[in-house]
């Protein structure tokens, strides 16, 4: 239902210019999540605020970049020819797409109340009276399980739980009932009870209203329970892509490892945990090449810091981008990684 | 609200009423009374020997012989309860005869002068955070800090200059001749209306200035807040969105500082309406402290702070509108 090709996105800075988003592609089926994982400052939210024409105006989106949505009617709607402040993205946002953002509390305005918002959003994509409307909120309280919806419908965000603003904000962005949910890190605020819950919630909601979903996270766990397919983002790129299941059971890029090194297991709670080594780049300081290269223990010195790797397609939906598995070089980095196992192995 | 309103009411008639405590007394501190004074304008260079028992019998006549309690309540409770706010002695009639037009016309100039404020501040703050960075914005800056700059009764000579050679020379004061002495009519109140103009901009001449950057700050910050994204990203059209979500925040420190607003042009007045040659209650209430004429001092001190406690309450009204927050307490 969405088709992101080639999708760059630059912004104008007083330090010069800079690319936070480089060369991305994606697709989501309807009834499908598609996790986006990735570091602070990987470019996940950005890519996913360009398919709403959300960005600040000190922003540019390539002109290579297509991105196709097919909307509730079967039409296909290019979202990247559409004028930011148009009656046709307008359309968009919220009747066809819903966003979820971080920040409960910051996502309500202070001065209207739950129902006035939903109400607000309903009326905006269908033609309804606002007792409908009202009833249709009300409706979607219910559903996303915030009790006496009759009575919350009038409150104000401040008289709302934590949890239960939670619920409200992800009402608020189904209101309209859009077929595609983006949710930008929507349970990272919360302690690990209340986020269990909503990412059931979540779960819940897309196989009742047949929603197709991108879950924006920085955590691969959060990625498992949610997401049929993944895409690993580091520094603007997708270096690693497919189905969660494969790629969580079989990692190719070296960034992916460390990102499930880097995960707590019951099974080996005595060792330390252990992060990927180094931080993220600034993304005015670019490398060269691969853009993990500077933090990579597999790199091949004189080809991952010159030049960029290409996408390598691993199977059915299944990519990643690494010069490990290129046909020249998957041979030498199987070696390569064998001697390093024999290495180890007199230490233990 | 109700409760809310009902609470701010009775905080107003209390402050009105310590309010009204206060004028009586900054009307009691100059030394002598009219009395004094009655006398020495009847019979100075008269020959006349004036005892001190001729003025405790005027003063008595005047009823100013009474202790300060008594003649505090039968001064309220005459206001009060009747409307009446005393003799004005040195003009021989009632202070509502004295002040009457007068009263309204400052009134009219400070409702004029509050309106010409916001109606410029409020939307034209808005567009210079909507378009933060353009030429227009800069320029508005450039405005702001001569508007600041500026003193006002500079401006007032200024624009009474261009206003005479453009519009002709009855620009001065608030009515034309032929209206100044004729009772009110509907002709009279447009002949008004189109002398008002002139104070009512240079008073808020740099009011509008400062509220300017005022509204540009909030406004700036509140076009930052998420809230404004996500309603963006539920598809609110723009205009609509702007006045719905931040400027109905951004607007709340002008609210709120509606009393100082009212408070400073009632300072500034005097000296445009001087220059503009209005008439107004800041020169009456210099003559009447001269003249020790304590009813009318009193009488206009007690209307400008009333107005000003008024304005309060009507800010903290439209506070607890504008942020739902407020009246709940939070």
């Amino acid at each position: 239902m969405l088709k992101v090709e080639n999708l760059s996105i630059s912004f104008q800075t007083d330090e010069g210019m800079i690319t936070p988003v480089q060369n991305v592609s994606f697709a989501v089926q309807a009834g499908r999540t598609l996790g986006i994982v990735g570091e602070s400052g990987s470019g996940k939210s950005v890519s996913t605020k360009a398919l709403m024409k959300l960005l600040p105006g000190n922003s540019r989106v390539s002109d290579e970049a297509r991105m196709t949505y097919t909307d509730k009617a079967g039409r296909e709607v290019r979202i990247d020819q559409l004028r930011p402040k148009g009656r046709d993205i307008r359309r968009l946002r919220g009747g066809e797409i819903g966003m979820i953002f971080q920040e409960p509390m910051a996502s309500f305005s202070p001065v209207y109340t739950i129902g006035n918002q939903m109400i607000e959003a309903i009326r905006l994509h269908q033609k309804v009276t606002k007792k409908e409307a009202r009833a249709q909120a009300i409706a979607m309280l219910d559903k996303v399980g915030i009790s006496n919806p009759v009575g919350r419908v009038d409150q104000y965000p401040h008289e709302m739980s934590g949890g239960m603003r939670q619920r409200a904000m992800i009402a608020l962005a189904l209101a309209a009932r859009p077929a595609l949910l983006i949710a930008d890190e929507p349970t990272t605020a919360l302690d690990v009870t209340i986020q269990a819950q909503v990412l059931e919630l979540m779960a819940d909601l897309q196989r009742d209203l047949g929603m197709g979903m991108i879950f924006i996270t920085h955590d691969l766990g959060v990625i498992a329970q949610v997401a049929q397919d993944v895409a690993v983002m580091y520094l603007g790129t997708i270096v690693e892509s497919g189905p969660t299941a494969d790629v969580i059971r079989n990692p190719r890029h070296p960034y992916t490892q460390g990102l499930l090194k880097a995960i707590p297991s019951l099974d080996a709670l005595h060792d330390r945990l252990s992060p990927v080594p180094g931080d993220i780049p600034s993304p005015n300081e670019r490398p060269t090449g691969c853009p993990f290269h500077t933090r990579c223990s597999q790199r091949l010195q004189g080809l991952c810091d010159q030049q960029l790797p290409p996408t390598v397609p691993l199977g059915p939906n299944r990519s990643v981008a690494c010069w490990l598995e290129t046909p020249e070089h998957r041979t030498g980095a199987e070696v390569d990684a064998q001697q390093q196992i024999k290495q180890q192995e007199p230490a233990q | 609200m109700l409760r809310f309103t009902l609470e701010r009411l009775i905080g107003m008639v209390i402050t009105m009423a310590l309010v009204s405590v206060m004028v009586f007394l900054i009307m009691e501190i100059p030394p002598g009374d009219y009395a004094d004074r009655y006398a020495f304008r009847k019979y100075s260079g008269t020959g006349v020997n004036v005892t001190e028992a001729d003025i405790q019998a005027i003063r008595a006549d005047l009823g100013l012989d009474k202790p300060m309690m008594l003649r505090y309540f039968d001064w309220i409770g005459g206001i009060v309860l009747r409307g009446d706010f005393g003799q004005a002695f040195a003009f021989e009639t009632s202070v509502v005869k004295v002040i009457g037009d007068k009263g309204w016309l400052t009134l009219g100039i400070l409702f004029a002068t509050l309106l010409v404020t916001y109606l410029v501040s409020i939307p034209v703050g808005i567009f210079a955070a909507v378009r933060r960075a353009s030429a227009m914005d800069y320029g508005l800056t450039i405005f702001s800090y001569l508007g600041l700059a500026l003193p006002n009764f500079l401006l007032a000579l200024v624009l009474l200059y261009f206003a005479n050679r453009w519009f002709g020379a009855d620009i001065g004061g608030l009515f034309s001749d032929q209206y100044a002495d004729a009772p009110w009519s509907l002709a009279k109140v447009w002949d008004m209306i189109k002398h008002l103009w002139l104070p009512a901009v240079v008073l808020a001449w740099s009011a509008v200035a400062y509220q300017i950057q005022t509204v540009r700050a909030t406004m700036s910050d509140e076009l930052n807040k998420l809230s404004v994204t996500v309603a963006r990203a539920r598809g609110v059209p723009e205009t609509k969105l702007l006045i719905k979500y931040p400027a109905r925040l951004a607007i709340n420190p002008i609210v709120s500082t509606i009393g100082f607003d009212v408070n400073r042009i009632f300072s500034e007045l005097p000296i445009v309406a001087v220059v503009l040659g209005l008439t107004e209650l800041g020169e009456l209430l210099l003559r009447a402290y001269l003249d020790l004429d304590m009813y009318v001092a009193g009488a206009i001190l007690l209307l400008l702070t009333f107005t000003i406690v008024f304005m309060n309450f009507v800010s903290d009204l439209l506070l607890a509108w504008l942020d739902p927050r407020i009246k709940l307490g939070a």
